[in-house]
Order: C-alpha cells, then structure tokens, then sequence
C-alpha cells in the first residue's frame, strides 16, 4: 500500500524520528539500548507500514490547515479524473461505489420549522410526494409566492424575450439564454430571501467557481511502468465548475445521525477505467472555491447548469431516455460529495482523522428549464483500503427526478409555470442551522 | 465463365427513390472474448479497420437487432518483433477492437466455447487402467530404490 509520499525526504541524518514510533516492545525507559523497531529505508513490508505510520503522524502534526492540505497532495501519480458531467452510461452507480454514497430518491423529510410564524412550511413533506396546495397558501403571508413568482418569471422573460440578443454561436445554447436566467433568478431569489434568512445575508455568491477534491479509494495493481507489480491505492480527483455557488459562515444542520444506514452502496469489481474514466498525474488539489482564511468556509447550495453535449434532445435522439436522470444524479453525488469532502478538509478532517459532525450541503443541477434537486451529508472521509475497513458510516445523497420550471416561453409571457419547483428552490435557498 | 452476359444498369438512387439493390456491407466483425474482465453490459469485437464508430452502431442494430446504447474503440498496433527464418521482420497485423455496451438493460456474458465433456463409465475406467499402466511402466524403468537415483552402470 502506497503512502501518500514525503517519505523520501527526511531520513538522513534526522534521529528524532526514533522516538515517534509507537510500535516499541516492551523495555523499561531506563534501558540502555535503543528501542528495536523495523528498519524505515528497507525494501519490506514493515519498513513500509513504518514510513506510512511516519507520513501520517506528521499530517497530523502539521501546523496549519494548508500545511496538511500541502503534505496530502504532495505525492503526484496517475489518477484517474472523475467529470461530474458525463455521458458515460450508469455512471451515477459507478461514482457512487467510489464516494461510498447511498443515494435515497427523493428530499429529506425538512427539518421542522423552528418558530411556524417565521419559516415557510416545508416544500417536500414525505420522499417524492407532491406538495400539498393548502401550505403554500397558509404561508403566503409569511412567503409571497405571487412575489415569488413574478421575480423568476420576470427574470425569464428579460434574458430570454425583452433583451436583444444576437443568435447564440454553434453549440453555446447554454450559455446564451439558461445561465445568464439561472445567474439572475438565484441572485434576486437570494437577495429577496435575506430578511428571511440571516445566513444569506452573511453569504458569499461566486460566480463560475472552482471545487477540486482527491482522494483514494480501494487498491489496484500496476500494470505497466517501474512500478509494474506495487500495489497502489486508486486515486481520484474530480475538478468541478459549477456555475453558481452560495457559501456561509456557519454549517448546515445535519439531516440524519452521523451513523444512520439508509441503503446499500453498489460494490463494482471492474477497474474505473472501464466506465471509461482516464487517468492523468497532475496537481492534486482540494479547494472549496475560497482559501482556507475565507470565513465563508462552508457550502450552503450550488447550481450546476448542463452543458450543451449532454442536452435532453441528444439523448432522445439515440434511444437513451433512462441516462437522462442517470446524468442528473451522477452531477449531484460528485459535485457535492467533492464539495463536502473539500469542506471538511478546510476543517482539519482527513481519512485518518474521520469527522465528527457531518457535513451538508445542497445542489440545483439544472439545463434552464428542468431542475433536479439534491441534498448530501457528508459522514465519513476514511474511503483508503485501511480505513475503510472497520467503518459502518456511509455518505447519503437525497436527490430528485427533474422537473420542468415552465413549459414555454411565449410572446412576452411564461406559459405553464410550476411553482412546485419555485418553491423547492425558495426552501432551498432558506435552510439554516437552528439557531438563527 | 458465362459470355454474353452484360452488366446490369441501374438507375442512379436518390433519397426517396425505390431501392432496387441491397448493399451487404463489407465489413466483418467477430465477437471475441475480453483478455480483461469487462462489465455485464459491455461486448468486445474485432472489427475491420476501415469502420468507425457510428458504422458498428448502424451494423448490430439494422442486421442484427441489438441495441447498442454506446461504442468505443481502439486500434491495437500488431507487433513487428519476431524475426523469421531469413532475419526479416514479420508484422502481426493491426486490428481495431471495439467496446459495445449493449442497450436497454441487456447484458452478455462470452460463451465458454470448449465445456469438459460428461465422460461416462467405459472412459473413465480406461483412462483409470491407463494410468495405472503407465505409472507400473515408470516404476519399472527407475531402479532399485535402495540405491537413491544411482544408475545400474554405476558399480563394480
């Protein structure tokens, strides 16, 4: 098993590491002699575990938050680059086996509502049942969906009617009309919504931000190369590019128990590569979209749009209707699993130190007019071969199927508007941790 | 050879017309089994050089009914190492292998092409008396066993 490196630096001529070991048969601390440890510098099995162990403790030891995160990535290998967006057939199946995340159809039951007069009544009651009518209207004087409404439609008419826009370029659909609208409609939402919710008022909105994760999990063989027939942990890295990301000061609260089992996580005995998924060595970064001083350390909500390659109608157009959700919830599982995992990193969390508290975030993917909306806690950051041995926690992904916003755009108005998905958005957007 | 006979002309097709000739394409492709495990849903073949991936696609699917949801392929370079009795080079030739991951939910597993044959009674007891044949025979050509390997020459 391959340490994640530094190990190659710091054995000449450095003797305090003598005393690190923890690995000591018994001798009286009067003894003469040195204690009799396995040798670090030869080629076996303990004098690996031994510079391993050393590796780790001085992660553990590191001073500040990006000396640990420079000590993790510091070793560079092949690794395999994980796309939240792709057209790889199930691969929402395939990125769950790697983050070990249960996916469980459906929003979590909301967390009740801390003062009734204060919170709108929660969109999605039960897993995937439709949200009743009478609780839309006894918040109205608390929500104004009308308000509501009028805002997102108002933002859809002006980026897709009233402005003068020349004809979008060859394959830059999404970019023309779906963004700019999806940019304005959580902004205005957002600022509207500050009253209700102080942790907006208190957010961070980037734009086009950057979200980069890597991790190992499982093992494999070298196949080709000097290193043909080491054993190596598989390595990943996802580089995310949603296109909207809302993060705040203080931490979601956690949906279910650290320890909770809400399902099973599929088990693949295939390589990753044949998902396909590629490897490539290059810089292995862990970033949340701001700097580890950032007060803004934790994720609130991020919208993802789909790019025009992977549109509904190209997957008509081949017979592949089921890969349309697969798309959709392989973009959430990745994108916030990297988004998480990359907070908790920003905390101090890594595999050999576990969590303690979860981690939530939430996610909108969309193409401009379908939304899919998905929520995922964070329980465990221990994937490696080692530590994911004795771990029972799983991550979970609540996520649903996408609906429509509207049905179509029409002469200055905006037929079949679904203010079910409105709603969502908007209890989206005002989840906050229980004491505000 | 048959004489007098003329080629056949006909009209030249445009998109609409009646199709008086079927094409049967010139490509071959032959299932083979993967060298490395390979998902339920994913086929490998061999197939000509010249076809791409929207070729394999219309093939399986127009003449043989499978549904193809995806296709990647690969061209594997034939080796050209081994030397031949004049020291000349000789080439394995290149071949093109695709990956077909079967559509709506199918799956394919490589038949094992070569099954150990259910012997019955008459055979198994011949290769039983055959065995015991050959191992009395060996017996009988080694030597004394007291004597630890050494040959029968060997001695005064």
């Amino acid at each position: 098993m391959a340490a994640f490196g530094g190990r190659r630096l710091l054995w000449h001529g450095r003797c305090w590491f003598s005393q690190t070991e923890s690995s000591v048969s018994s001798q009286p601390s009067d003894s003469l002699y040195p204690p009799i440890v396995a040798s670090a510098t030869a080629k076996s099995k303990a004098a690996k575990r031994r510079r391993l162990e050393h590796f780790n403790q001085r992660v553990h030891a590191a001073a500040s938050i990006e000396e640990k995160l420079r000590l993790y990535g510091q070793l560079q290998r092949p690794k395999y680059m994980v796309y939240p967006q792709t057209f790889a057939l199930n691969a929402d199946r395939w990125y769950r086996s790697f983050t070990k995340t249960v996916f469980v159809p459906g929003l979590p039951p909301a967390a009740v509502a801390p003062e009734a007069a204060k919170a709108p009544e929660p969109a999605a009651a039960a897993p995937g049942a439709a949200k009743s009518p009478e609780a839309a209207a006894e918040a109205a004087p608390n929500l104004d969906v009308d308000e509501l409404r009028s805002l997102a439609c108002d933002a859809l008419l002006q980026e897709s009617f009233y402005q003068n826009k020349k004809r979008p370029f060859l394959y830059r659909d999404q970019d023309h009309t779906p963004g700019p609208f999806l940019t304005q409609l959580v902004s205005t939402l957002a600022a509207f919504l500050c009253g209700r919710n102080p942790l907006l008022a208190a957010s961070s909105l980037d734009l086009k931000p950057e979200v980069n994760y890597y991790w190992h999990h499982g093992e494999e063989v070298v196949v080709h190369g000097h290193r043909k027939g080491r054993v190596d942990p598989v390595r990943f890295q996802i580089d995310d590019n949603p296109h909207l990301q809302i993060r705040v000061p203080k931490q979601l609260p956690e949906i279910v128990p650290l320890d909770s089992d809400l399902g099973d996580v599929p088990v693949i005995d295939h390589k990753p590569s044949k998902l396909p998924l590629f490897k490539k060595q290059y810089e292995n970064k862990v970033f949340i979209g701001s700097k580890v001083a950032d007060p803004c350390c934790y994720g609130h909500t991020q919208f993802h749009l789909i790019p025009d390659k992977l549109k509904r109608e190209r997957f008509l157009r081949v017979n592949l209707e089921d890969q349309i959700e697969v798309l959709y919830r392989a973009n959430g599982i990745a994108s916030l699993f990297a988004w998480t995992a990359a907070q908790a990193m920003y905390q101090g969390f890594w595999n050999e130190a576990d969590v303690t508290r979860p981690f939530v975030s939430q996610a909108v993917v969309t193409d401009g007019r379908y939304f899919a909306f998905f929520c995922y806690q964070l329980n465990t950051l221990a994937l490696t071969v080692e530590t994911i041995q004795n771990n029972p926690r799983k991550n979970i992904c609540w996520g649903t199927d996408s609906q429509p916003l509207y049905d179509v755009v029409e002469d200055g108005n905006v037929k079949g508007f679904n203010d079910e998905v409105l709603l969502k958005l908007v209890h989206f957007l005002l989840n906050r941790p229980k004491e505000l | 050879m048959a004489t007098g006979v003329r080629k056949a002309v006909y009209p030249l097709f445009q998109l609409g017309g009646p199709q008086l000739r079927i094409f049967r394409p010139n490509f071959f492709m032959l299932a083979v089994r993967p060298g490395v495990p390979q998902p339920e849903d994913t086929v490998q073949f061999r197939v000509s050089m010249e076809m791409t991936k929207v070729d394999i696609k219309n093939y399986l699917e127009k003449i043989y009914n499978v549904p193809v949801a995806a296709v990647r392929t690969r061209i594997q370079y034939g080796a050209n190492n081994k030397r031949n009795h004049k020291n000349q080079r000789v080439k394995k030739p290149d071949y093109k292998v695709a990956y077909v991951q079967l559509g709506q939910g199918q799956t394919f597993q490589f038949p094992n092409l070569f099954p150990e044959k259910e012997q019955d009674a008459e055979a198994r007891s011949f290769d039983d008396f055959k065995d015991k044949y050959m191992e009395r025979e060996k017996q009988r050509q080694k030597g004394d066993p007291r004597r630890g390997g050494v040959p029968d020459w060997f001695g005064l």
